[in-house]
């Protein structure tokens, strides 16, 4: 197992009322399965799969990248600045 | 042309515009382009009262950075000021500035163009928009997602 920090911005942190936490995932685990754990676990994120993008120590990332111990993850809906 | 003369911010007072229009012109410089994006008082027809703006700040600087290298890499000019305020907003208030400076017009307009609609593809900062009766999280645009990390070695 590897501790990571997971960040939730915007109507996904509103959604679920949680903006962050540390959790311990499975090594190896993809952000995918990242993504599907937190959806077990809030059934309302499920319908956000397709129109959010995730990032890795806040680089854009992969659905299949794997987490590391000690990556910050972050599910960001899309994003409205300017 | 180095980043160290640039001032990228993310700031949570109002955006001081005629500052940074200053900040960027040197004697080399001939043109100066600055983009004042400020609060609508409408959105969809529904009259908005304010608007409040999050962002996921160690990453949207680093974009922010990204963006200001890649217009001095693309385009020919000096400096750069790229701001974004955060927190509550009214109408008519700023909520980004950018302004860029070079020897002629050509690449300031160019650049400050690019600018601002790549922060807003890429840049993680959120705007969500309050009414006389409720609010509402803007329509955003989804970032690129990177290729497969399978494929991507």
């Amino acid at each position: 197992m590897v501790r990571v920090k997971v960040l939730f911005f915007g109507r996904l942190r509103e959604l679920i009322g949680l903006a962050e936490e540390v959790p311990e995932l499975p090594e190896g685990a993809t952000l995918a399965q990242v993504f599907d754990k937190y959806a077990e676990r809030f059934p309302k994120l499920a319908g956000f799969r397709g129109s959010l993008v995730v990032s890795r120590n806040q680089e854009f990332a992969a659905w299949d990248a794997q987490v590391s111990a000690g990556d910050e993850i972050a599910f960001l809906p899309p994003v409205s600045g300017g | 042309m180095s980043i160290d003369v640039d001032k990228i911010a993310l700031v949570r007072e109002p955006i001081d515009g005629a500052a940074l229009e200053q900040f960027v012109r040197a004697g080399k410089d001939g043109a100066m382009v600055a983009f004042d994006g400020f609060v609508r008082n409408e959105s969809h027809g529904r009259a908005t009262s304010y608007l409040e703006y999050e962002a996921y700040e160690p990453m949207a600087m680093g974009k922010m950075k990204e963006i200001v290298a890649q217009i001095h890499e693309k385009f020919r000019i000096d400096r750069v000021a790229m701001v974004h305020r955060l927190g509550r907003l009214e109408i008519g208030e700023s909520s980004v500035y950018i302004a860029v400076s070079a020897p002629h017009r050509g690449a300031a307009f160019d650049a400050c163009r690019y600018a601002i609609d790549t922060l807003k593809k890429t840049v993680p900062i959120w705007k969500k928009e309050y009414f006389a009766d409720g609010a509402v999280w803007a329509d955003g645009e989804l970032p690129p997602t990177p290729p497969s990390a399978k494929s991507a070695s």
